[in-house]
């Protein structure tokens, strides 16, 4: 295993390490819950949260900004124009995010570079980021009451798409283990030192007890999953998740997992404009409305049904080998309505048990074969 | 690492000429400024679709009316939002950009020695005119075709220089119709499927490939026509449109089912239209 151990007080050696030659990015505490992820400074170093309650606002940002320029256009002389793509190289290091923020990035990393076309400006700002993961171990600070990482399969501890993993083994020592070659080569540094067998036995320990820690919300997805894909969810049910939800789109501006964008043309000066994309939801009434005013997709309950059938239904996990949900509970901390993902998950269970007897199609078989 | 090509760039293009089709719609005839762009679009399939820049304006998704083997690269545009009416508002000489071209397109090779039923209303015309010419170029690959076309009035009849020249040649049934004729009119009144009535007329069921395309209310009721006759689903054959910003599969906002309209579509067999649950 290509790991290695620290100090706790060298954990910001790692930091100004990376500071070299990346801008770093890493967790702090505002007040109250409040937390949020800024860019690591001279002056506020001190003040990195390894141990904090995740903030609402992802890390996603740092692969998919809110708002991004793609391109300026500008006229020339003689009525040309010319495109100028703008392109952000910054190299830049996640440092202690969470593992369900690392599967969404990793789920991202599916969505824009594994498919028929590849993102270019998702793609340099990807291949630019070194990703350090932090495994959330602390029950009081690190889980909260809306995380379900271990129904979602993400957490607590990232299995790839980290170029560093750290974990709080406790008694002031913290396990490194390497996901890259590039995380990999940071170990030359000398405050790194060689994991024995008790330090790996100890983050077996840690992880078995931390997965029994978590907390009331629970997101048993099998069911759900193969509801959706089968279409057997009720209308009523759709319309009963319709009937809650209040249209903010909060639900997919804070998911990880979320990666639908619009794009804009504005004018920044005399003959220029630029071409900016940025996040959408399909949450909201315009989303898929037409030139023309045709909206195929009018009803809020056909909005929802569609952004739960798009995150869980059985063809598209097949088609990015992954859903698009990380268990990360941000959308049932953030709705009005409670109509977040494990609401639903457990809505839709409910009540398509109630209106589809598992036991339906298995007793068909033998009355056919009586009849036969 | 190399870096990838930038699939949201688009190319410039020249405006050559500006044509009246019907009110609101225009065909605009253009060519890349780079021949080696035009050759490499050139490729394009029936079907497929472009995205359309005009600057200061925005990007829009528009069908590609012309067939591969044509030399003209055209777009027929109504002006319903900002950017058509941009659009409408270029002069011969101006530059916009096109990026393109996307989608599955029609596999028209596949249909070899099939017979070929075009059903179109309005400007439903528009995608299916590339299969309509693409088809007529390659005669030889193909039974029967068959065009059978309706509008409002005879003065919103598309491509009227084409549906002439289709009514008169040899190789190729072509039927008109108008729901309000106007003096002058000696052809069908009524809706489309009125014209499948007409005397004479015999729509071939066996080995046929039907494509339909149109607004909603006409798509619903030839679509129970064909079935009435015996079509099965996966031999009617429309092109979906939806609210597009990428082109390419990643925006998210013609996603339909299981369907990315603008990647597995919009080219769709009547039978998957169905599974994907949504209004056409």
């Amino acid at each position: 295993m290509r790991a290695r151990v620290i100090d706790q007080a060298d954990v910001l050696k790692l930091v100004d390490l990376l500071r070299q030659d990346r801008q770093v990015i890493a967790p702090f505490c505002g007040r109250g819950r409040d937390s949020y992820f800024d860019v690591v400074t001279d002056v506020n170093r001190d003040r990195i949260r390894l141990h904090v309650p995740n903030p609402l606002y992802p890390p996603k940002r740092c692969v998919l900004p809110h708002i991004e320029r793609m391109m300026r256009m500008r006229r020339a002389a003689g009525g040309l124009w010319n495109f100028e793509p703008d392109y952000a190289e910054t190299p830049l290091a996640l440092f202690g995010v969470r593992s369900c923020d690392v599967a969404g990035v990793r789920h991202l990393d599916r969505f824009y570079l594994g498919r028929e076309y590849v993102d270019a400006y998702y793609e340099r700002r990807r291949r630019n980021l070194f990703v350090v993961n932090m495994v959330c171990t602390d029950p009081e600070v690190d889980i909260d009451d809306n995380c379900f990482c271990v129904c979602a399969d993400t957490g607590p501890a990232a299995r790839d798409a980290f170029d560093l993993q750290l974990m709080d083994l406790g008694g002031g020592e913290y396990l490194v283990v390497a996901g890259t070659a590039a995380g990999e080569n940071l170990f030359s540094a000398p405050f790194f030192r060689p994991a024995t067998a008790a330090h790996v036995e100890r983050r077996r320990a840690i992880l078995t007890e931390v997965r029994g820690r978590f907390r009331s919300t629970t997101s048993w997805f099998a069911a759900t999953v193969r509801y959706i894909s089968r279409g057997d969810v009720l209308d009523e049910t759709w319309e009963e998740i319709g009937n809650r939800c209040l249209e903010c789109g909060a639900c997919t501006f804070i998911c990880p997992a979320c990666t639908c964008f619009t794009v804009s043309d504005r004018r920044i000066g005399k003959d220029e404009y630029e071409r900016v994309r940025m996040w959408d939801s399909c949450a909201l009434k315009g989303f898929t409305r037409m030139a023309g005013g045709f909206n195929p997709r009018r009803a809020v309950h056909d909005r929802r049904n569609r952004r739960f059938f798009r995150k869980l239904a059985h063809y598209f996990i097949q088609r990015e080998l992954s859903m698009a949900c990380v268990g990360c509970g941000r959308c049932a901390a953030v709705c009005h309505g409670d109509v977040g993902m494990p609401s639903v998950v457990e809505m839709i269970r409910r009540a398509t048990a109630i209106a589809v007897p598992p036991t339906a199609e298995s007793a068909s078989v033998p009355s056919e074969k009586v009849t036969a | 690492m190399s870096s990838t090509e930038n699939i949201y760039l688009p190319k410039v293009v020249q405006l050559d000429r500006v044509v009246d089709e019907i009110h609101e719609v225009r065909t605009f005839v253009w060519h890349f400024e780079d021949p080696v762009d035009q050759a490499a679009f050139k490729k394009f399939r029936p079907g497929q679709f472009a995205q359309v820049s005009i600057f200061g304006a925005g990007e829009f998704p528009a069908s590609l009316p012309p067939s591969p083997t044509e030399n003209e690269m055209f777009f027929t545009i109504r002006t319903v939002g900002g950017c058509t009416a941009a659009l409408h508002r270029l002069q011969p000489g101006d530059r916009f950009a096109v990026r393109g071209p996307y989608g599955n397109g029609f596999p028209m090779d596949d249909y070899a020695g099939k017979n070929l039923v075009f059903v179109a209303g309005g400007i439903g015309l528009i995608p299916l005119r590339s299969c309509i010419v693409y088809a007529l170029a390659h005669r030889e690959r193909y039974q029967r075709i068959q065009i059978y076309y309706g509008a409002r009035t005879p003065r919103e009849l598309m491509y009227l220089s084409n549906l002439r020249a289709w009514e008169q040649a040899a190789e190729i049934e072509c039927q008109l119709t108008v729901d309000r004729a106007s003096d002058g009119w000696t052809g069908n009144m009524g809706v489309v499927g009125s014209l499948f009535k007409r005397p004479g007329v015999r729509v071939p069921v066996e080995n046929t490939i039907a494509f339909v395309c149109g607004p909603p209310v006409m798509f619903r009721f030839v679509i129970r026509d064909l079935l009435d006759m015996g079509f099965r689903e996966d031999q009617i054959m429309s092109t979906l449109e939806r609210y597009m910003k990428c082109g390419v599969g990643k925006c998210g906002h013609c996603c339909i089912g299981v369907a990315y309209v603008c990647v597995d579509g919009p080219v769709f067999t009547y039978e998957q239209i169905k599974k994907l649950g949504e209004d056409i």
